[in-house]
């Protein structure tokens, strides 16, 4: 642990992503308590009121502006924070285990699983991913929960296909045959020694996968089918805020920028993490 | 060599946006349109804003709804009410289609007929189902006999568009066109643009513009920055907060008027908590209406006066006043109702239909939780909206909805409320029998008093949360001039090239 530390620490761009997301999640955490305007009741009269930031110390009661109903708009990417990470890390997870757990079965025992399982991939590659989220909500409907289901399933595929080429190569290894010699049944030697050895592949595919979820919850946002209003998710303001770009940039300049420091220092971790992972990589150490 | 000259003009097309305007000479006008058109035949749609604005130019009527919102003639020069049910058309003389046809009583009797064929299913077959007898007098005369009286017959055939009938018996006008109308189609790529130039044979006064350009812009800033890029020259449909800016621009001018359409929130009154009458009035109390035309409209929406007529419908009650914002009177009546409202209440809002519609649904929201109700708010697509509402029937308690009525008449937008219909959920046999009433004549004096108790039943009874009237804002560059109007015409016959 000191180890993994001391080298985040080395690297400037690693440490800069985990700090940020680390503030992040914190705030996200702690959003009702940071005594901000309700993000959801909004003010009719002070409708679009540009942002108010009159010293340092003293911001005012908008500092971000408010959006086309009265809203704060700092309030709204803070508490839009718990949304938008709590349904990207549950797409995350989700997806990933399943498409681990059949990468795995795919690699392993290879033969009709492996095909059938690479031809469900290839044929939802073969899929516009934004079509096949539409045709989902459009038949379960719009909610939290299809949301996540949709998003964990546009996600799956991209692990099963690594994983699967990872396992290809481990399973020919000598500690997967010795296993096998001794008589160790098929799942424990999946999930004791194959699994551990395509964690970190798969946790790299994590970290981009959630800046590519991030993105895409605003995209379903856009049409409608994302989080509900009026509760607030960076997406969501997006897809609302985009009429009035031009009179209150305000509105979806914040949750953009929001979007992006988030997705950059996702992606930053994760580059950090694959290096630290690899093994080559690894002499400093 | 045509071919040639074909992709050099749309190379200039393109070139245009970045150096020059097209839009700049006035003899070119261009109209953006938010929905592509979806068919060419004008018996098969009734939308005002894309498919009949668009055909209007291609195809004649008997009678034009004007810039000014009254009746005129184009085919008809005349039309008489020669008893309750029987109306008497004068037609033009000599008037034809681009491809020679005659356009005289025989075609219109041919349109007539066409769309009260029940094999055809016209989409505007409901217009004509109480035309009982289309007789022939002369070319130029034509006589209409209805079942039962029917004075909003001549505002409805403002909307109907006449197919030369020989040309449709042989091609399919779902796709082709054959013009009649001051204008002809030039090019058509389909989703993107409908390109016209104007029809020589034309009956009427000739076209003002040298090609007309109806250019699909579904963005809402799309079509703006189109319009002070001068790419185009009329839009409609923009935010109130864009017309002071496009204002200052200088380019062009913006603003709004009263539509036709008023927007409310729609109960289903066979759910509960909505089958009570005194929750729906609660909710009635709880909605700052004032507010909301006020604060998110710029004071450019009308409030509404407790009806769904907005004051430029026949039958318009001036008397009604709207149910005052009062939480505090809303609360109480929640509480005397003895409804259960321990439940979440879904409200509706079809997506980006409406002017500012999902903001207007999340104040309303935010307002009625403040009179402790819970709601929840789905947002869902249209279609799938109108599914709902009219073949599964399982609308929400509470929608976001605007209905407007092209005749601009009470007689239909009321009958959407009627006992029976499928737009009502609602069953009020007093508001049934004041429309029947208001039906049965073609005396103005008696209609307009039927109407008013049918509005004063549905004031009272409140199967709605009546809201404001949708503005019809607009924006036209300074090259050409327009007059504004509620309905959702737009039509380059209305516009001129500027001076």
């Amino acid at each position: 642990m000191g180890d993994f530390f001391a080298s985040l620490v080395k690297s400037r761009s690693g440490l800069f992503g985990f700090v940020l997301l680390t503030l992040l999640v914190l705030v996200a955490i702690f959003a009702p308590l940071l005594g901000l305007a309700s993000p959801i009741r909004g003010d009719l009269l002070a409708r679009l009121s540009p942002p108010t930031w009159t010293g340092p110390f003293n911001p005012g009661p908008h500092p971000l502006g408010t959006d086309e109903v009265g809203r704060d708009v700092l309030s709204r990417i803070v508490h839009g924070s718990r949304l938008t990470l709590m349904i990207a890390a549950t797409a995350v997870v989700l997806g990933g285990v399943v498409g681990t757990l059949l990468g795995i079965a795919a690699g392993f025992y290879g033969g009709i699983v492996d095909r059938v399982l690479m031809r469900l991939v290839d044929i939802q590659l073969a899929l516009p991913l934004m079509l096949l989220a539409l045709l989902v909500v459009a038949a379960l409907g719009p909610s939290f929960n299809n949301l996540i289901i949709v998003l964990a399933l546009t996600s799956w595929i991209r692990y099963a296909r690594i994983i699967r080429g990872q396992v290809l190569s481990l399973r020919e290894r000598e500690f997967v045959q010795s296993a096998h010699a001794i008589g160790a049944s098929t799942v424990r030697i999946m999930l004791r020694h194959i699994l551990p050895n395509v964690l970190t592949p798969a946790l790299v595919v994590a970290t981009l996968e959630l800046a590519r979820i991030i993105i895409m919850d605003a995209a379903l946002s856009f049409l409608g089918l994302g989080v509900q209003p009026p509760s607030p998710s960076w997406g969501r303001m997006l897809a609302d805020g985009r009429v009035y770009i031009s009179t209150a940039w305000w509105i979806v300049t914040f949750p953009g920028l929001t979007i992006l420091l988030t997705v950059l220092s996702v992606n930053l971790l994760g580059d950090w993490l694959r290096d630290y992972f690899d093994p080559k990589l690894r002499t400093s150490r | 060599m045509m071919k040639l000259m074909k992709s050099a003009l749309a190379g200039t097309t393109v070139l245009a946006g970045l150096s020059f305007s097209l839009a700049a000479s006035a003899a070119d006008l261009t109209i953006a349109l938010s929905n592509p058109v979806n068919t060419f035949d004008p018996h098969m749609t009734a939308s005002v804003g894309s498919d009949l604005s668009v055909l209007s130019h291609i195809y004649p009527s008997l009678i034009l709804r004007g810039p000014d919102l009254a009746l005129q003639g184009n085919l008809a020069t005349e039309w008489t009410l020669v008893d309750d049910t029987t109306w008497h058309f004068t037609l033009r003389e000599g008037a034809t289609f681009a491809n020679g046809e005659a356009l005289d009583a025989e075609a219109v009797k041919w349109n007539l007929d066409r769309v009260r064929d029940p094999e055809l299913q016209a989409r505007v077959a409901s217009w004509f189902s109480l035309v009982s007898e289309v007789n022939v007098i002369s070319p130029t005369e034509l006589e209409v006999k209805t079942s039962s009286p029917y004075p909003a017959f001549a505002d409805q055939l403002s909307m109907f568009l006449l197919l030369p009938p020989q040309w449709t018996e042989e091609n399919n006008p779902v796709t082709a066109t054959m013009a009649g109308g001051p204008y002809q189609v030039r090019n058509i790529v389909p989703g993107e643009s409908v390109i016209l130039e104007p029809n020589p044979e034309y009956f009427g006064d000739p076209a003002e513009f040298d090609t007309v350009t109806f250019q699909v812009i579904p963005e809402t800033g799309g079509r703006i920055a189109a319009l002070l890029a001068g790419d185009v020259d009329l839009v409609t449909g923009i935010p109130v907060t864009e017309v002071d800016r496009i204002n200052q621009s200088g380019n062009a001018t913006a603003g709004a008027v009263d539509s036709t359409r008023n927007v409310m929130i729609k109960f289903n009154t066979t759910v509960p908590p909505l089958d009570n009458v005194t929750v729906r009035q609660a909710l009635n109390y709880a909605i700052d209406k004032e507010g909301i035309a006020q604060a998110l409209f710029n004071g450019l929406a009308q409030p509404a006066q407790c009806q769904v007529l907005s004051s430029n419908y026949f039958g318009f009650n001036p008397d009604l006043e709207p149910y005052p914002y009062d939480p505090e009177r809303a609360i109480q009546l929640l509480a005397e109702s003895g409804a259960d409202l321990s439940q979440p209440i879904v409200f509706d809002v079809p997506a980006g239909v409406y002017l500012q519609g999902t903001e207007v649904a999340q104040v309303v929201a935010s307002q009625l939780t403040d009179i402790g109700l819970n709601i929840q708010i789905t947002e869902l697509e249209f279609s799938v909206y109108m599914n709902k509402y009219l073949q599964s029937r399982e609308l929400a308690p509470l929608s976001l909805l605007a209905q407007a009525w092209p005749t601009i008449d009470a007689d239909g937008l009321l009958t959407l409320f009627a006992p029976g219909n499928n737009y009502a959920y609602w069953d009020d046999a007093d508001f049934g029998a004041a429309l029947d009433e208001g039906r049965s004549s073609t005396d103005p004096a008696v209609r307009e008093a039927a109407y008013k108790t049918a509005t004063e039943v549905m004031c009272e009874q409140a199967p709605a949360i009546f809201l404001y009237t949708q503005p019809a804002t607009y924006a036209y560059s300074n090259d050409v001039t327009w007059t504004p109007r509620g309905d959702d015409w737009v039509r380059a016959f209305d516009m001129h090239p500027a001076e």
